[in-house]
Parts: structure tokens; sequence; C-alpha cells
């Protein structure tokens, strides 16, 4: 008896460690046939929507379902072409102060409503309308004065001030087109269900469980990056709330869901070796990127923020943190932008060169623990990070960076805090350096970032310049970028605008927003190339 | 007013009553209070009602906005006017799903209340075990039991529900593929996790005290004469000590139960699970003020009520403390002494 009874325990530890490490239930993708029709499951880590109308409010996990069943007047190439979607063509008049629009004709509501140009006019004055209370999509059309029906199929915007991005704000999915009929049932109402075009109706919504999606029996496929006509491929999507990482990818491994999105860094690079497909696409507009407030000290000296971007030397940090999923930005704009200035020299890294920056700065004597000190004052760098927007990644990049600063001299204080505390630090200029992500289409972005007019709050204290640039040689070439509809002159314009940019030394780009899904059992997920939305029109099961 | 003797018809005095409603409802204003101000405190409620923090929304938009909400009333005016919403049981609408407060926690309440009575089953089920098998266990191999019990009983108290989750989902969802690492679904399959996960620190708590009551009702005088009746340890155990040793765990289950409920918070996140715990958690990040303050009231009450149900179960187990009770002063015999 008494050897049996000392190998029972044994025994089941093996056996428990044998299970935890032999059984890794993977399947492999391989020589699956794609099958028509079955439910795919959609996992998302971003949050739930409060309201699955993305003209309420307008972010981005909003986008990410709506793409599904809303679709936008215009879409968008890989290269940053604007492509025909619901709309067949859109022209600006000379003055660039009205915007012809052609529209398609046959097209129709899934409630049956025609879409057509009273429909455009219904939902440009949805976004406007207070009640609506619309944040990003009423940027888009805010210099819309009136939308005039000019017969079924065309449509003419007058603006305030002209905007050459008009037809690039428009494809953005904030902006997408509901069904007036739907729109008129009130915003309880139209929040639950929105009515649109998309190759998948919303069927109900469970809160914190799922949505799910039933497909559109009458497609019409407008979609640009739709490979065949007709309706979708999967009969129904349960789109589903995962909040943590480590259950996503559970639910991935185990066969639960067949979409993820928001995977960890250490999940993406093991994806090929677990037979996961990976989708890496950037979002476009901007880069992540830390900024610096030129508008305070210490950072209101050049030599000062010439002198961070020498010592921070985000490089080795990207590549391990990320395990090699992302790579190092040397530009303001996102990679996906075809406008987009790369200048690696700019932000080169040089210790000696900080420091000798600092010297002449002023900053010259040493507190206790290393840090500059000038007139007894110290070189704090307050650094707000919001740890809903910064991943775990991102926020152990920042303590590196926090500690190359520190080798010559910098005491950056890193604050991580909530969302809502942290655009209130952000509000009341408590900040020195801070990292905000900003996803919008095109490279536009630069004037909603960087123009003067960004240093201006909105009623609700927000102000997009946090780098608190105030050049008027800058405004000018922004603002005439907007204006002009000549694509090479606009193109001029804004590399000459984001030379300023780099030279400011106010801005430190780190990577472009990632953006990356896994896959599991289903082939032909892909993603559209405006706000970097997945789509699942041509979406195969394979099991 | 006497308490009646015997078990079965026990009536609770009367006093006793109205000053446990009477410290419930204090409790409810203090955390009413508390999380109205700091929420208040912490940031604008408008960014919940325009669509989140950094919201760029219209003026025409944040004014409208003000009028609906009645924000540009001082905040005094505005917590007396959400005080009186909790008292005639108006908990208003959601800022950011603009539902009534009413309908968003009752959807999810039952989701939370069962997770937290299974897992409240599950962990006395284990603890009982637990202590069982460590009663009956005598010499030398019983001292290797109670050693190795309370072993675990002191990891598994400490063990954190999102490590212990995490663990879960690797081995049963992710390795072993026995169990769903989510449980959206009806699925009863997807329970077992989550209840498990909540369980295995109570009981781990729920072992340690109940084992102590045991350990001392064993060497009471009562269990003495019991075994020289000649009476076995199954019976000694069963008739004379385990209830004795029950008072401690009940009282503690009072607690248990504001734990589980806290728990609920975790495990709801990790398991991607419906209920109470991730309703408050994404109100309370998004500053949705009134969901907050509804939730939080609403656990506030449920605690109180399981409090307040678990003192009076003591007084029908133990007929001392029904005495002071009467009386209104503190229990003359302490317990499990």
């Amino acid at each position: 008896m008494r050897p049996l009874r000392r190998a029972i325990p044994a025994l089941a530890l093996v056996s428990l460690a044998a299970l935890a490490a032999g059984c890794s239930a993977s399947p492999g993708g391989g020589d699956a046939e794609p099958v028509e029709g079955g439910t795919l499951v959609y996992a998302t880590g971003d949050a739930e929507p409060t309201c699955l109308d993305p003209h309420v409010g307008g972010n981005y996990p909003q986008g990410l379902i709506s793409t599904q069943y809303l679709e936008p007047l215009f879409g968008r190439t890989a290269e940053g072409e604007i492509v025909p979607w619901l709309a067949e063509s859109g022209e600006a008049s000379d003055d660039g102060l009205t915007w012809d629009i052609t529209l398609r004709d046959d097209i129709t509501f899934t409630d049956g409503t025609p879409f057509d140009a009273e429909a455009v006019k219904a939902n440009i004055e949805h976004l406007q309308d207070p009640d609506t209370a619309s944040s990003t999509g009423y940027l888009a059309v805010e210099q819309v004065e009136s939308v005039e029906v000019v017969d079924d199929t065309h449509v003419r915007l007058h603006l305030s001030t002209p905007k050459s991005a008009m037809l690039e704000v428009l494809s953005q999915q904030w902006a997408a087109m509901q069904s007036p009929a739907g729109i008129e049932r009130g915003m309880d109402e139209n929040c639950q269900a929105p009515i649109g075009t998309g190759p998948f109706v919303v069927e109900s919504w469970t809160p914190q469980e799922q949505v799910t999606l039933v497909r559109n029996d009458d497609y019409v496929s407008t979609n640009p990056e739709a490979d065949h006509d007709g309706p979708a491929h999967v009969e129904r999507v349960e789109w589903r709330f995962i909040p943590d990482a480590a259950t996503r990818q559970a639910a991935l491994a185990s066969g639960e869901v067949n979409v993820i999105d928001n995977p960890l860094p250490t999940d993406i690079a093991s994806a090929e070796e677990q037979g996961f497909g990976h989708i890496d696409a950037p979002r476009p507009a901007s880069a992540n990127r830390i900024e610096l407030n030129s508008a305070q000290a210490p950072f209101d000296d050049d030599l000062v923020r010439e002198a961070f971007i020498r010592s921070a030397d985000p490089n080795p940090g990207i590549e391990t943190l990320f395990a090699g999923t992302a790579t190092r930005s040397y530009s303001v704009l996102s990679s996906a932008e075809p406008v987009a200035l790369s200048d690696e020299e700019a932000f080169r890294t040089d210790a000696d060169e900080a420091n000798a920056l600092l010297d002449d700065a002023g900053w010259t004597e040493r507190d206790d623990d290393g840090t500059r000190m000038k007139d007894g004052e110290r070189l704090t760098v307050r650094f707000p990070v919001s740890t809903n927007q910064s991943t775990a990644a991102e926020q152990s990049l920042f303590e590196q960076i926090q500690a190359n600063t520190a080798a010559v001299g910098f005491d950056v204080q890193l604050e991580p805090t909530d969302l809502s505390s942290w655009y209130g630090a952000l509000a009341a200029h408590e900040y020195e350096a801070v990292s905000a992500p900003y996803t919008t289409v095109g490279p536009d972005v630069l004037r909603i970032l960087y123009h003067s007019d960004g240093t201006i709050p909105a009623p609700s204290g927000y102000f997009a310049n946090n780098a608190q640039l105030t050049d008027p040689e800058l405004d000018a070439l922004l603002e005439d970028a907007l204006a002009t509809t000549d694509a090479d002159e606009k193109a001029e314009l804004y590399t000459e605008a984001q030379r300023i940019i780099i030279d400011s030394h106010a801005v430190l780009p780190l990577y472009d927003q990632q953006n990356h899904f896994l896959t599991n059992g289903v082939e032909g997920v892909t993603t559209i190339h405006t706000i970097s939305t997945p789509t699942l029109v041509n979406a195969q099961l394979t099991e | 007013m006497t308490a009646s003797r015997g078990p079965g018809r026990v009536a609770l005095p009367a006093r006793w009553i109205a000053a446990k409603i009477g410290a419930a409802i204090l409790v409810m204003w203090i955390v009413a209070t508390l999380v109205f101000f700091a929420l208040r405190a912490s940031g604008d409620p408008l960014e919940a009602i325009l669509g989140g923090p950094g919201s760029q929304a219209g003026p025409e938009a944040v004014q409208a906005a003000i009028e609906r909400y009645a924000l540009d009333q001082p905040l005094v005016v505005q917590y007396l006017l959400q005080l009186r919403d909790i008292a005639t049981l108006q908990l208003g609408d959601s800022y950011a799903r603009r539902q009534p407060v009413a309908d968003l926690i009752g959807d999810q309440l039952p989701n939370t209340l069962l997770l937290a009575v299974l897992a409240l089953a599950l962990a006395w089920v284990i603890a009982v075990a637990g202590a069982l098998v460590q009663a009956v266990s005598r010499g030398r191999w019983g001292r290797a039991v109670g050693a190795v019990m309370h072993g675990l009983e002191v990891v598994a108290s400490v063990a954190p529900q999102f490590w212990l989750g995490a663990v879960l989902i690797m081995l049963f969802a992710s390795s072993l593929g026995w169990l769903p690492a989510t449980s959206a679904s009806s699925d009863p399959a997807a329970l077992v996790l989550p209840v498990v996960t909540l369980a295995v620190p109570i009981a781990g708590f729920l072992s340690q005290v109940s084992r102590d009551a045991l350990a001392d009702a064993d060497a009471a005088p009562f269990a003495t004469t019991a075994r020289s009746r000649g009476s076995g340890e199954i019976r000694v155990l069963l008739r004379h000590t385990l209830r004795h040793a029950s008072l401690p765990a009940i009282s503690l289950s009072g607690w248990a139960f504001g734990s589980l409920l806290s728990g609920s918070v975790v495990v709801e996140v990790l398991f991607a699970r419906p209920g109470l715990g991730r309703l408050l958690q994404e109100a309370a990040l998004s500053r949705d003020v009134p969901v907050v303050v509804g939730a939080v009231v609403l656990v506030a009450l449920l605690y109180v009520v399981v409090v307040i149900a678990t003192d009076a179960l003591e007084l029908v187990v133990d007929p001392r403390l029904r005495r002071s009770a009467a009386a209104l002063r503190a229990p003359d015999v302490a317990v499990g002494a």
C-alpha cells in the first residue's frame, strides 16, 4: 500500500502537467474547404457600443460593427484613392464651395426605403442635429451649410468654407448612410438596430453578450472590397464582446470564435505556428506618437524638445515588447497614407547630443537623483497615460522611454489613468508629454492635430492639438491643402507641412496605430481601407 | 416581547428588526452620497451623454444635453434630485444608453445572482467536505491530511480570481477544450469555470473558519460526553460539533456574498459573462452616473439584506444570541467558546 499511496499524488501531478503542456488543440487551417452559409462568430475587445448607430457619438467600436450593416458614400483603395461606394462620383466646384455628388440608382435600404438624394439629405441633417449628439460625424459635415436635392440621384452640398477632404470624410464609417425611415423611429429605437444597405442586417442586441446579424439576401455588391456579386457567404454573424485579451485568444483557439481583434503581440507572433490567419491593417491618418507640449516649460524650448527626441530611443523597446509585430515609424502620418513623409535621420538617437542640447538650454544643475535642474526647477515631464487606449506593451514602452530619458536628466512622470481623467488632465494642460491616438481618414488629420485652431477647446474641453503648435506658416499650408483640389499640389503642401511638424521636435512617431486581427476556421476576412475595419462580405467558414 | 423557545417557532424581536432596517437605510444613504460625489468630482457626466470622453460634439448638442439632464442645476440640487429618485425607486435613464436604469439592471441582475448563489453553494460544499475529511482523519494519516488541507485552504483563499480564472481558461478551454472559455451562451457548461473561479477563494476562507470552530467544538465537554456515551466520530460530527461549528461560517456567508458580488466584476469581465459587475464597470468608466449610482445602491441593498438574513439565521440556530438580541446588546456568550 505504501508505495502506491505515495505514487498517487505524484501521478496526479504528472498527468496534470502533461495535460497542460501536451494538448494544445490547434486546429490547422490548411486544407479545410470553404462552405456556404453558417454562423461566423466575431469577438471584439473594444468597448461595447452604447448605440449601434455610428452617427451618435461616433467611436471606433461603432465603426467596427457598423461596417457590417451600414455603408458610406465613398470608399478608398489601399493607395489612398477615393473610389465610389453608394455614390458614383463627387466633384467640387472651382471655388470649392459646392460639391455635386451622383448616387447609384439601384440601392435599397433593408427596410425597403430607396437610397436616393433625399436619404443623403436626411443623413447629413441627422449628423448635424444637436439631439443626435454626434461628435465624429458632426466634424465631417461641419462645413456643410445646406443639402440640395437636385433629383433622385443627384445631391449638391453647399459649404461655408472649401473642404477638399469632403469625399474622404464622407468615406468614414461615422458618416455612413442609414434609412431615413429608420432615423425617424427616434434615437432609442434606431440605436438598437440601425437600418442600412450593407451585407448584413441587425437582428437583435443582447447587451454585454452579442449583437446578432443576419445576411441581407438582397445585397447589391457595392463594397469596393467585395470579390463577388450578390449576398455574403455566411448566413449569420454573432458579434460578441469579450473584453479580456487572453480569454479572446482562448476562445479563438478552442474554436468558439472565428475572428478576434486587439490580439496580444505575443499571440500575433505565434499565430502562424498555431494555424491562425493574421490580418495587419494599420489605421489610416496619424501614426501613434508622443507629442510634447510646446506651450509651456520645459518644452517651450526647442532645444529641450530635441533633447527628448534624441534620448527617447524607442526602437529596442518596440522590437522586444511588440514581439516583432510593430514597425518603428519615422512619420507623423500612418504608413497607410500615400503622402506620409518618413525621415529616419530626424528622429535619430544620440544621448551625447541630447546632453549637449540640455547644457545649451541652461539645464546644467543636477538634483540628488541625477535629474537636471535650472533656476531651482527640476526637468520634470508629466506624461498622463490612458490605460484604455495604451496597451500593456505600449505602457511598458513608455517606461523604457522614461528610463532612457532619465539617463540624460529628464524626470518623466508616467501617470496612468482612466480615459475620463486622462482627457481631464489634457484639458487642464497638466501634461508635458502625451500619446493620443486619433483615427480619421486622409492627411487632413494634420490640420485637425497641428493647426492652431486645434488648440481651442471644444465645448467639452477637448482639443486635438496636444503639441500646441501655433505656426502661421503651418496653418496656411494646411488650409491651402484643404482648399485645393489639385492632387499634386495637395501632396506638395502636405509634404511641406510635415517637414515643419517634424522639425518642430514636438512629435515623436512610434509606430502605426496597431490594428491586428486573428482568424480561425474562416477565410476571406478583409479590411476596408477607410478606417481599416474588417468587412465580412467575402468571409467563408471552412469547417 | 419574548423570544419563543425551540426550533421552528422563532419570532424575531421587533426592536431588533427596526434597528437593522434603520442601519440599512443609513448604509444606503452613505453609499449613494459617496458614489454620486466621487463620480461627479472625477469627471464630467456630459462626456457619457455626448459619445464618451474626448467628445467633439458641437455647442448646440452640449446645450441640449445640459437641459435634458438638468446639469445646469447646482450640484446640491442634482444630488437631492438623485436621492429623491432613489427613495421613490425611480432610477432614471442611462446617459450613455438612453434606456431606463431599472431595465438595464433588471436585465443583468439575474445573471449575477445566479453566479453568486451557485458559487456560494459550491463554496459551502467544498468547505464542509474539507472539514469532514479532516474530522474523520485521525492519527498520523490524519495529521498529514490536515497539513495538506491546511495548505490548500491557504492557497485557495489567497488565489486572486483574475489569475485563477485565467489558469482555468488556459487548462480547460484552450488546452483540453472541455469547457467554453466564455459564457455568453445559455449553455450550462459555460457556468462551470466562472462559478469555480468565484467559489474557490470563498471556500478556502469558509473551510478555515469552520475547521477552527470544529476543532474547538471537538474539544468541548459536550463532544467528550457524546464520545463517552459511545457515539462514533461521524455521529459526534453530524449531531453535535458540526452544528456548533457552523455558526461562524453562517455569519461569514454574509461577508462572502458581498465578496462574491464584487468578485463578479472580475469574473464577468474575464469570462465575457453578462451581469451587474460588468454593467457597473463599463458605466463607471464612461461616467454614466445614473447607472453607477443605481447599480451600487442595489448591490449595497442586496448586501445589507443578506447580512440581516444571516444575522437572523444565527438567531434561529443559536438560542444564546436570541436572548441578547431581545435585550439589544452584545451577546454574552462568545461563539465557539
